[in-house]
């Protein structure tokens, strides 16, 4: 249990210690014109974001560095405005989750749930992401170009996700709109309930998970992986394969009954 | 001469009370379908239920407060623990999640206004967020759900408290149902999912897995929303003790325990059944887990399933709940089965008499309530159903007042176990209070004596140690 002050209301605790109810921001950014940077070694991840929520929303900055985030988590979250942010380092768990219209790169590697629930904006990360990477979103370009854990764009609803490498197990689970680019190999069960969406693998696909089927490419497929592939300066593989819904679970209770094994 | 019935039929030996009609049918039915029923409401069978408790209000040994004079407080505050606006509600009852989808537009926009004026909040449930329901309630909760539908972190941003929807009671373990038929293209639109499909919500979250990893989910949400609003975790009631101290280990200013009375808009009969546990077994065991971890002063629990009334409401506020969540009942109150000469026909079209439909899954509601029809929602006027809601949330607030001053209490929160007792064994060692005309509490009772016995037992050894035989 660790004591967390919270002003006028006394002491409160926390098991965790995670909560910091009453801090503020450090004010130790250097700005110059509309960028600025600070040092994040020594700044909780509250003081972090409070810091760089005052530059964004406060001092209009459009350009923020972040030094030595020293893979905290919740990082750059809740950021609802254009902006750009470099972030020179790591992030842990659910680093730029719930964000609208930046622009951010991660020069390091992240944790879990990177840029879950995305709606618009652009997100490169230079090295691995962990599992669940790109949870939910709903836009925007999210850029791996290491490799991915299991689970990446678990319930995407709409944007993009390009991997550079390989893409773990259960890849585009529940997967409802939305593409999905993967230049390595893909882990079993691909595409697992997808509802609807594309994916497209470049490597080996272990095995297809429940009504995911292949399908044909076409010269729009080629194009849009052409000119995402493009802005992010990455080497495309010379082939894709693509993957879609079979559609076989959308109405579960007019199954034939050869296809009721599908859903055991 | 011919039998009157079956009792005088010598050759009839009798019936199965394990594979009764029902059972049977339920079995032909299912040869026929090849899965599982879905259907909407709460339980059928049986089980421990409030009616099974009573009050003891003041007679000599309480002194009684005056109704319609004396004052009774029911302003509740939820979530004062980290966040910087925390719930004041003036009364200890909120509208609980219900989605838009499940539920109609009128339906929503009725419950929010109703709400607005009872002083109380209402949720956006799973479907995310329609503008008409946040602009009719002045309190609004936002749902984070396994599915994220619609989730939106600018909605977020208009939120007066955030639910992680972890788990419901009717049917623990699962994510939430709904048919292809309410799936019409808004609905589907608002969901990013193809119009017409069986909906199935995920019952995992898709950013986090255990306990550890929702702390983190959960400083993300607090960092997002500034430290703002209030963060409250809804589960199922199943393995409450564990499961709430898990809870409370995730940081939350508010737990929200819903029982397994609690109904669903669309569920497989065999889940919203066989999951959970009774209400009134789980917040006993949530206060313990509370109080064992040292934070029932800072955590607030809210409760929910199968509430009808105050005397309801006013049983979960004695046990420990600081407000109740209700759902279904306020879905009655708008006129979910209920007969409307001339309008409704509920035999016809539904196949069942008002009053025993549980097809809120088929989107056929013949009152306008749980459908996405045009035709259908015409019959639900949004100001006559919110004046509906709002009369009887103030009735349900008005019969927890009546309860809480027969008890000598001039607050609704200062209700407390002492004042219950059970009428059965079981609802006696659920609920931790005794039965009545009794001091026994299945269970504890049991406890004491034999903790006396021991203690009693220690001190003859020691005596007989120092006699040295």
């Amino acid at each position: 249990m660790v004591a967390v002050t919270a002003g006028e209301r006394g002491v409160r605790y926390d098991i965790r210690g995670l909560a910091e109810p009453d801090a503020v921001a450090p004010k130790i950014a250097k700005i110059d014109g509309d960028t600025a940077g600070f040092d994040a070694a020594d700044l909780s991840p509250r003081q972090i974001n409070l810091e760089l929520r005052r530059l964004v929303y406060g001092e209009g900055i459009r350009e923020v560095t972040i030094d030595n985030p020293g893979a905290k988590h919740s990082i750059a979250v809740g950021i609802l405005t254009c902006c750009r942010i470099r972030i020179n380092g790591s992030l842990g768990y659910f680093g730029c989750g719930l964000v609208d219209g930046p622009e951010i790169h991660i020069t390091g590697r992240v944790g879990w749930s990177v840029a879950e629930n995305m709606m618009s904006g652009v997100v490169v990360i230079d090295k691995n992401a962990g599992s669940l990477t790109g949870a939910a979103i709903r836009g925007g370009d999210l850029v791996i170009r290491g490799h991915v854990g299991a689970r990446t764009g678990i319930d995407q609803k709409g944007g993009t996700i390009i991997v550079g490498g390989n893409a773990g197990a259960t890849t585009g689970f529940m997967m409802q709109r939305g593409r999905q680019i993967i230049c390595g190999d893909a882990g079993g069960g691909l595409g697992d309930s997808m509802y609807d969406g594309s994916i497209y693998v470049a490597g080996k696909v272990a095995s297809l998970g429940v009504d995911c089927v292949e399908a044909e490419m076409t010269p729009a497929d080629d194009e849009l992986i052409d000119r995402k592939f493009r802005i992010y300066g990455m080497d495309r593989p010379d082939t894709f394969r693509k993957f879609t819904c079979g559609r076989k679970l959308w109405n579960y209770d007019n199954l034939e009954p050869s296809e009721r094994k599908l859903v055991l | 001469m011919s039998p009157q019935n079956g009792a005088s039929n010598p050759n009839v030996i009798g019936e199965s009370p394990i594979f009764t009609p029902r059972v049977i049918n339920d079995i032909h039915a299912k040869a026929e379908l090849g899965r599982y029923r879905m259907r909407g409401f709460s339980m059928f069978k049986p089980i421990p239920h409030w009616d099974q408790l009573m009050f003891m209000p003041g007679t000599l040994t309480r002194f009684v407060i005056e109704g319609y004079r004396e004052k009774c407080e029911t302003k509740t505050v939820l979530g004062a623990r980290f966040a910087k606006r925390p719930l004041e509600l003036d009364i200890p009852i909120y509208v609980t999640g219900m989605s838009f989808g499940a539920l109609s537009l009128e339906a929503k926009m009725a419950l929010a206004k109703g709400a607005s004026m009872a002083g109380t909040a209402t949720c956006s449930g799973e479907g995310g967020m329609i503008p008409p329901e946040r602009d009719l309630s002045t309190k609004w909760y936002y749902q984070v759900i396994q599915s994220r539908y619609g989730f939106n972190p600018h909605h977020l941003m208009l939120a007066d408290a955030v639910e992680f929807f972890i788990g419901q009671g009717c049917k623990v373990g699962l994510g939430g149902h709904l048919m292809g038929q309410k799936v019409t293209e808004q609905v589907a639109e608002m969901r990013s999912l193809p119009a017409g499909i069986d909906q199935r919500s995920p019952a995992r979250h898709p950013d986090w897995l255990g306990p550890d990893d929702l702390s983190l989910k959960i400083q993300e949400i607090r960092e997002a929303t500034d430290y703002q609003v209030p963060i409250q975790l809804k589960l199922g009631a199943a393995r409450v003790y564990d499961d709430v101290r898990m809870a409370a280990k995730c940081g939350p200013d508010i737990i929200y325990l819903d029982g397994a009375e609690g109904s669903t808009g669309a569920g497989p009969h065999i889940a919203t059944e066989e999951t959970g546990i009774p209400l009134m077994a789980a917040i006993p065991e949530a206060r313990r887990a509370l109080e064992d971890v040292g934070l029932a002063d800072e955590i607030d629990l809210v409760v929910a399933g199968g509430i009808r009334n105050g005397g309801d409401v006013a049983k979960c506020l004695a046990l420990g709940a600081k407000a109740v969540a209700m759902g279904h009942s306020m879905l009655m109150a708008l006129n979910c089965n209920k007969e409307i000469p001339g309008v409704t026909d509920y035999e016809g079209t539904i196949g069942v008499k008002a009053g025993s439909c549980y097809h809120c899954h088929t989107g056929r509601c013949p009152v306008g309530v749980a459908t996405q029809d045009p035709e259908l929602r015409k019959r639900l006027v949004v100001d006559e159903a919110a004046e509906r809601v709002y009369n009887f949330l103030h009735t349900l607030t008005l019969e927890v007042q009546m309860l809480a001053r027969a008890c000598g209490k001039t607050n609704i929160h200062s209700l407390e176990p002492e004042d219950l007792c059970a009428l059965t064994t079981e609802a006696a060692a659920m609920a931790k209070v005794p039965l009545a005309g009794t001091t026994y509490v299945p269970g504890v009772t049991e406890e004491r004596a034999l903790s006396e016995i021991k203690s009693l037992l220690a001190k003859h050894v020691a005596n007989e140690g120092g006699r040295d035989v």
